[in-house]
């Protein structure tokens, strides 16, 4: 759907993007993750074509990127903003309009979000007399209104509260059955994972990590366990098959946390815990896209 | 282009269904209106005259040339002394008495004007100058000049000029009615510039402060945005001007019929006296060399039609070619404190176009220099007003209206540019080269 080819983007006394390459598969949702100040707004201005870069290129659909695929993509900056003394209604007919549609068309489809979105009774609302988060709630029908196929979200939870957060992240589950593609900036990494198929991470400029998101946990599980059990903490355990990372005894329970060695798994470490101690919980310990981001970030600091 | 005209459409609509564009289109011609009721009611007041009747004590033998009343002064003779016209002013109905002490035509002295108000500074200056021109009168006649000669010493000199065109026929010409119209045309510039170019470039500042740039640059190229809004708000301004004159022309139309109905004053007299105040002014604004029935009569030989036209397309192309220019200011900040340093530079071509059309160009029309400064865009627009009734040729013509048209949308792609650049840099200085980068790059 979409590729971004070794492209660079050059500021005066900075480089902000530095040979980053990705590519963003059909009807599936992308995240862009990364530090502040790593370049993940600069390759989206890109994208978006409110910028250029200075070198490399992106493909959308298999054709090079131009002012045609502008109403077929969907943006929401991080900078949220909307005309204040504009009424709300005759704004978001305004903005739909300039990607094309027709006043008719237009009217129908904002008739329809406002409804869906409960918005129904802000239509002579000015902007300037809505809360943060209403603000943000005529935004995202701004975003997504011209039906682009190519949605852009920065930070879209961002000001929300959980119960809108929700019906905003139903909303883009929704939108991406039907079809649409989203790419997704964010630092809130349990977002990422609940929505995300895949992911970018973009450190100091350059892309350091990128792949599907079971992949990347795939990649990142390193045979680690919780057990917890009930028993004497004396209790001698077998050793040789795993290292002790961690142990704590409260109130009788045992929990440990354990990696096992070269080659074990954990049948095995059941097999060696059973005989001795009366078992309550064994997980493996999947490390979470939060762990991962500040695993690479730091070891690349 | 559709999409120039949904942003034309919004810039419009949302200026003028501001309530303070209502507020202010309303109130300002009441405002105009009643400045012109107080001028009907002064120049009234003038008309019925605060007359002032003058009682003359003359004891002065050499003075046989008697004081010649006006409007404002009438001047009777008495055969009393100044002590009794002292005692007995306030029975006599006069308001004053002046008193000519016998005194040398060549001193005069010793004049004493009482009452039982003071006299004010006109009434002062008016009666020193009855007395003087009585004086002067004397003098001559005393040199031997009958009355007659007198009234030959007045004489007003008009001289015809005529161009003569291609093939020889004469035609008149119209030079003072073009620096009438150079004049009125060059102030309601100013002024529309003034009023509306800021506007311009505070509607370029508001996608910044609003914070909704990204949307909109996401949507639309920065030219169609300029353009949009610059188009947009210069139909605001001319709505504004011309409801201005309608609702005045309607106003004051109100207010002399009831102002006349109550005074019973008939309005004729009334606009009659309105007439010659305006005459007046406009002479004095205008050129003072030219006496009326020359400016009207140069102005029907214009060719009318196309001096409007004319008019009207350079009036708008130097409106839209300076809201341009302030819409490049508006796109080059971030917000609107910064924006009054850049004021100036702005106007000062126009200020030195303008004052260079009433004086070189006006002087020599189809000097080097006028043909210069009714070419280049930033100062066409006047130059050319100017220089129109002297005949431009037909070439010239053309090419200050194509390099106004070009200089418009010139300007607009350049604001475009700084805009998109300016977004970009958050903060970032913008160096020469990223500039140039800017300005290179193909979409």
């Amino acid at each position: 759907m979409l590729s971004v080819n070794n492209i660079v983007k050059q500021y005066a006394a900075h480089r902000a993007l530095d040979d980053v390459s990705l590519t963003v598969e059909q009807g599936k949702i992308f995240g862009l993750l990364g530090p502040n100040g790593a370049g993940k707004t600069s390759l989206i201005r890109i994208i978006t074509q409110i910028t250029a870069p200075d070198s490399g290129e992106v493909i959308f659909n298999g054709q090079r990127l131009n002012s045609n695929h502008i109403s077929r993509i969907g943006y929401l900056p991080e900078e949220r903003g909307l005309y204040k003394k504009m009424e709300i209604g005759e704004q978001v007919l305004y903005l739909a309009r300039l990607k094309g549609l027709s006043m008719a068309e237009a009217t129908k489809r904002v008739k329809y979000w406002f409804e869906k979105l409960e918005m129904g009774s802000w239509w002579n609302k000015k902007v300037e007399d809505l809360s943060k988060g209403m603000q943000q709630k005529v935004q995202f029908v701004v975003t997504v209104l011209h039906q682009p196929e190519l949605i852009i979200l920065d930070e879209p939870f961002s000001g929300f509260d959980p119960v809108n957060a929700e019906i905003i992240k139903n909303e883009i589950l929704e939108l991406n059955r039907q079809g649409a593609t989203f790419i997704f900036s964010t630092h809130r990494m349990e977002s990422v994972e609940e929505l995300c198929d895949s992911i970018a991470l973009i450190h100091r400029s350059r892309k350091i990590l990128d792949g599907a998101v079971e992949d990347i946990k795939e990649q990142y599980r390193n045979n680690t366990y919780w057990v917890e059990y009930e028993g004497d903490y004396n209790t001698e355990l077998p050793s040789g098959i795993f290292d002790i990372l961690y142990k704590d005894i409260k109130r009788g329970k045992t929990t440990l946390k354990v990696q096992l060695k070269e080659g074990q798994t954990s049948n095995q470490l059941l097999s060696v815990l059973l005989p001795v101690v009366n078992i309550q919980r064994l997980d493996e310990v999947i490390p979470t896209m939060n762990d991962i981001f500040i695993d690479k970030v730091k070891t690349k600091d | 282009m559709n999409k120039i005209l949904l942003i034309i459409q919004r810039e419009y609509l949302s200026r003028v269904k501001k309530k303070s564009f209502i507020v202010m289109t309303l109130t300002t011609p009441m405002i105009i209106a009643g400045f012109y009721g107080m001028m009907i009611y002064f120049s009234l007041q003038g008309i019925k005259g605060s007359s002032n009747k003058i009682a003359v004590v003359n004891n002065n033998k050499t003075l046989t040339e008697k004081l010649i009343s006006s409007k404002n002064a009438t001047y009777t003779y008495v055969n009393k002394s100044l002590p009794q016209m002292k005692a007995e002013l306030a029975k006599t109905g006069y308001d004053y008495v002046l008193y000519l002490p016998g005194f040398s035509l060549d001193a005069p002295s010793g004049i004493q004007l009482l009452g039982t108000k003071q006299a004010g500074m006109s009434l002062n200056s008016r009666v020193a100058d009855d007395i003087g021109n009585a004086i002067r009168n004397q003098k001559l006649k005393q040199s031997g000049l009958a009355q007659k000669d007198l009234d030959n010493l007045k004489s007003s000199v008009d001289i015809d000029i005529k161009k003569i065109g291609e093939t020889g026929k004469e035609e008149d010409s119209s030079a003072g009615a073009s620096t009438i119209i150079a004049y009125a045309g060059g102030i309601l510039m100013f002024l529309f510039i003034l009023m509306y170019g800021i506007q311009v470039m505070r509607g370029v500042i508001e996608e910044k402060t609003n914070r909704i740039i990204e949307v909109m640059i996401s949507s639309v190229k920065p030219f169609q945005l300029m353009m949009g809004k610059i188009i947009g708000i210069a139909l605001v301004g001319l709505t504004q001007f011309i409801l201005w004159i309608v609702l005045t022309g309607i106003i004051s139309t109100a207010v002399l019929k009831i102002y006349a109905g109550k005074t019973g004053i008939t309005e004729t007299s009334v606009s009659a006296a309105l007439q010659q105040q305006n005459k007046d002014k406009m002479i004095k604004e205008a050129t003072d060399k030219s006496p009326v029935g020359n400016i009207q009569k140069s102005l029907a030989n214009l060719d009318l039609t196309k001096i409007i036209t004319l008019f009207l397309f350079f009036f708008l192309g130097g409106y839209l070619f300076y809201s341009a220019l302030y819409a490049a200011i508006g796109s080059a900040v971030d917000s609107e404190t910064e924006t009054q340093q850049f004021m100036f530079p702005v106007m000062m071509p126009l200020l030195l176009g303008y004052t260079l059309s009433l004086s070189v160009v006006t002087n020599d029309p189809y000097g080097n220099i006028a043909f210069w400064l009714s070419v280049i865009p930033f100062t066409s627009p006047i130059a050319m007003m100017v220089r129109l009734p002297y005949g431009v040729p037909d070439w010239q013509l053309a090419l200050s209206m194509v390099l106004l048209i070009l200089g418009f949308i010139g300007t607009v792609w350049v604001a475009s540019r700084i805009y998109r650049v300016g977004i970009l840099m958050y903060g970032k200085k913008t160096s020469l080269k990223e500039m140039i980068k800017w300005f290179t790059y193909k979409n």
